[in-house]
């Protein structure tokens, strides 16, 4: 139990500190969170879903939006990431669970803070898009690796 | 993107009641303001909630122009909202132009959902900037306390939080090594196009992860030579206490509710 509790502490530890250092493009609408890449892990071990939920919950503490950011991000990855883990047979499918769940979850958050009133869709389409070049461009080479040598990194 | 740049959480440290608060009591508070933030219906409920959020910061001793900085990243999203809502309301014409037009309705909707954005990120920014993150998880397992009687982990959360808490800037220093170590032997993270530049953070992150794991495994190791067994009888070294000032803010809070809700009903501007 411990050791799940130090992986996914570290998972989080490691998204947190991803999105912050990539802190310009990690927040807002134009985002492309390099970190949401990391949602592959959760194709390998279950610890990641805690792990990138926490993860995100702290980037989005520490980040510049505010408090309902956290809620809604969190969320969205919670989603998003337990739903890959359970898609987790179909590796190449299950990252479309982040970019869906994201895309509606974080294009609402913008949608109604923002008063974007009939441009739900266009938010919405907005946030998914950076989300599937994080999850697909950077992460299916992550994943390609982590396929190799998922047991040798102790994951 | 250099590492020194990065103050990890936004707290400004400083010796005001603000920052004295029970942590519990500002993230409620923090999200009382933001709900009630969204029952404003008139420029006078604004006006009323920007005099009590100026008196809170003024108190809090953090310096205005510290708390603008927070708005900057946002500008841009400030700037489409306002655009966006300033042409795309029906109502009585100002101007138009091709397939704009700019109308009354549109300009003061626009001006309002600005006014409420800006106080929505100064509000919580105000959280943030007052409360160290570790006082944050603390304040959050708090709440997600009662949680543990319907299955929810809310002592191993808490765990995880301060765990990642503490990790965060070693793993920055990480990053950073790795990123001068791989730029040492060709590596280039800062040019070329998005796609990219989004690849040539493959040799960043693998070897980030092997050390990470690593690191995990260590602190399993650590954790159990010294007989960590979750939360059952832990004791914490600085408890969390509810005081007098915890007492006046919760009165302060909900006269401001009171009157937001007054104020929305009120026939005024």
């Amino acid at each position: 139990m411990t050791k799940n509790i130090a992986k996914t502490a570290i998972i989080a530890a490691l998204y947190a500190a991803l999105t912050l250092l990539l802190a310009p493009i990690s927040y807002g609408t134009m985002q492309i969170r390099v970190s949401e890449a990391l949602c592959v892990l959760a194709l390998f071990t279950p610890a990641a879903v805690p792990g990138l939920t926490l993860g995100c919950l702290l980037a989005n503490l520490i980040g510049p939006f505010g408090i309902h950011d956290v809620i809604f991000g969190t969320l969205a990855t919670l989603i998003g990431v337990g739903g890959i883990w359970l898609l987790r047979k179909k590796p190449y499918a299950a990252p479309l669970c982040n970019v869906i769940s994201n895309g509606l979850i974080v294009g609402f958050e913008l949608w109604y803070f923002f008063g974007l009133e009939d441009h739900f869709w266009l938010a919405a389409a907005w946030v998914a898009l950076g989300e599937l070049i994080a999850c697909y461009v950077l992460g299916v080479p992550l994943m390609k690796f982590l396929e190799k040598n998922h047991t040798k990194i102790g994951l | 993107m250099a590492i020194r740049d990065i103050t990890l959480g936004q707290y400004y440290p400083a010796e005001s009641a603000v920052h004295r608060l029970d942590p519990r009591t500002k993230i409620l508070g923090t999200l009382v303001f933001l709900v009630s933030l969204f029952l404003v219906k008139n420029f006078t409920g604004f006006a009323f909630a920007a005099l009590c959020l100026a008196a809170v910061v003024k108190v809090s001793g953090i310096p205005f122009k510290f708390m603008s900085r927070g708005l900057k990243p946002i500008i841009f999203l400030i700037v489409l909202t306002v655009a966006i809502n300033m042409f795309s309301i029906p109502g009585t014409v100002i101007w138009s132009w091709w397939k704009l037009t700019l109308t009354v309705e549109g300009v003061q909707r626009a001006v309002f959902m600005a006014v409420r954005l800006i106080m929505l990120i100064f509000g919580s920014s105000l959280l943030t900037l007052t409360t160290k993150p570790i006082q944050l998880t603390d304040g959050m397992e708090a709440y997600l306390a009662p949680l543990s009687k319907i299955g929810v982990p809310s002592h191993e959360i808490a765990m995880m939080l301060s765990i990642a808490l503490r990790f965060i800037p070693t793993l920055l220093e990480e990053t950073d090594k790795i990123m001068k170590a791989q730029t040492a032997r060709g590596a280039d993270f800062e040019s070329g196009k998005l796609r990219e530049r989004a690849r040539a953070l493959v040799p960043l992150l693998v070897p980030l992860f092997v050390s990470a794991f690593r690191i995990a495994g260590d602190l399993a190791m650590a954790m159990e030579a010294r007989c960590y067994h979750g939360g059952e009888g832990r004791t914490r070294m600085n408890g969390m206490r509810f005081r007098r000032g915890d007492l006046i803010a919760a009165l302060m809070l909900a006269f401001f509710v009171a009157a937001t809700l007054i104020i929305r009903n009120l026939p005024v501007y």
